[in-house]
């Protein structure tokens, strides 16, 4: 899967605007906007809300959890933890990019921000790097990953499942046995 | 500009689902179809229902007076909606043309109240490249081969999808019991218990009849 591709799922994530024009209810397939007032915030996905912004007819709200403090506690329950911990938004690192630079303006103290995404980022990739070998080398067949999000499961992907898949067909060929497949 | 399309009579058997839901079930369709080794079942109702959302839409923009800020949002939805269906119906014709006699030959075994595997486009689509490439290899090759070599014997040369390519997926609803049997003679066979929100990563053939009742979707 393309990153681009897992972008575009992160873009229907739902972020707080500030309009600053007015408009009435916009009835999306996807769901209804509720009408716009200048000055009153409102929840819009993310791809309309980057259109807007480039526009100038609104500014972001950061969401809760873009908060440095909070990034920080997050960092250090990372750091201390062996496994996964759940991540404020299933999308974080895509909605922190996008958001920063789009949006860069409307976010309190954006460089920290930017820092601590990525250090929280690069823990959890080295931890998946990390179980990823634990697994391999314990010839296991399943594993179980929750709170993983779906960029990181996406960086290790086609190497994963390609090498799982050769590492079956490695222990089925001890029972003997051709497979009628392509690959 | 309003939209009388909240409410969609889908010809799914179960309940009307509105045009939201639609196009949830079809990204799931979408993502499932990426990422599993065999062609799923056709979701002609999704795929038709967005086809005439999308038209609707398109009609009401032309008929708006220019300018309006409006048209440009409905314009992008469609150009997102219109790359999912896009890459949904891609990806099955690439399936149909890697697998094409063993997808025919299981659409054929098929009983009758099961749902297709094929829509009747993919159908005739199927049908007719199978005969080209056929008659490709006849006109290329098999024609110029002694006399008893000159017929392709599908049986050996059915080319299936490797049902055992591993998948992450998410699970949707709590599955107990899911058999993994163990390839080789020592490691003995496991059954795991699938919980709601959990992730995993393992192989596909174990899953696939879950995959299809939408009890785990892959992500």
């Amino acid at each position: 899967m393309d990153p681009a591709e897992v972008e575009f799922l992160a873009e229907k994530e739902l972020v707080t605007i500030v309009p600053n024009f007015a408009q009435d209810k916009i009835f999306l397939i996807g769901g209804d906007i509720g009408p716009l007032n200048p000055g009153l915030p409102v929840q819009i996905p993310l791809w309309m809300a980057v259109n807007l912004k480039q526009r100038h007819k609104c500014r972001v709200v950061p969401p809760d959890w873009m908060d440095v403090e909070k990034l920080e506690d997050k960092k250090q329950e990372e750091t201390d933890s062996k496994f996964f911990t759940p991540m404020p938004s299933k999308y974080y690192m895509e909605v922190t990019q996008i958001l920063l630079k789009c949006a860069t303006a409307d976010i309190p103290r954006a460089d920290d921000v930017r820092t601590l995404i990525k250090d929280i980022w690069d823990l959890r990739i080295a931890k998946l790097r990390s179980s990823i070998d634990t697994f391999i080398k314990s010839d296991a067949t399943h594993a179980k990953l929750n709170h993983l999000t779906l960029m990181e499961i996406n960086t290790v992907r086609s190497f994963l499942t390609l090498s799982l898949d050769q590492m079956h067909i490695l222990r089925t060929n001890l029972t003997g046995g051709i497979k009628p497949t392509q690959d | 500009m309003s939209s009388d399309t909240d409410e969609m009579g889908g010809d799914t058997e179960e309940e009307v689902m509105t045009a939201a839901e639609v196009l949830e079930k079809l990204e799931e369709a979408w993502l499932n179809e990426k990422f599993s080794p065999d062609l799923l079942e056709t979701k002609t109702d999704l795929v038709e229902c967005m086809l005439e959302q999308i038209t609707a839409m398109e009609e009401n923009i032309q008929r708006a007076k220019k300018g309006d800020f409006k048209i440009s949002i409905h314009r992008m939805e469609i150009d997102r909606i219109r790359y999912v269906l896009s890459s949904y119906l891609r990806i099955r014709l690439k399936k149909i043309e890697d697998f094409t006699a063993y997808i025919l030959h299981q659409e054929s075994q098929r009983k009758e109240e099961d749902s297709p595997l094929l829509s009747p486009e993919e159908y005739k689509f199927a049908k007719e490249y199978q005969t080209s490439v056929e008659g490709h290899f006849n006109s290329l090759a098999l024609r110029h081969m002694p006399a008893n070599s000159q017929t392709l014997d599908h049986k050996l040369t059915v080319i299936q999808p490797n049902l055992d390519n591993y998948i992450f997926l998410r699970v949707n609803e709590d599955t107990q019991g899911i058999l993994i049997e163990e390839e080789t003679l020592d490691t003995g066979e496991e059954i795991v218990d699938l919980e709601k929100g959990d992730q995993h990563i393992m192989r596909y053939r174990p899953l696939a009849p879950h995959v299809a009742s939408s009890a785990v979707s892959l992500i």
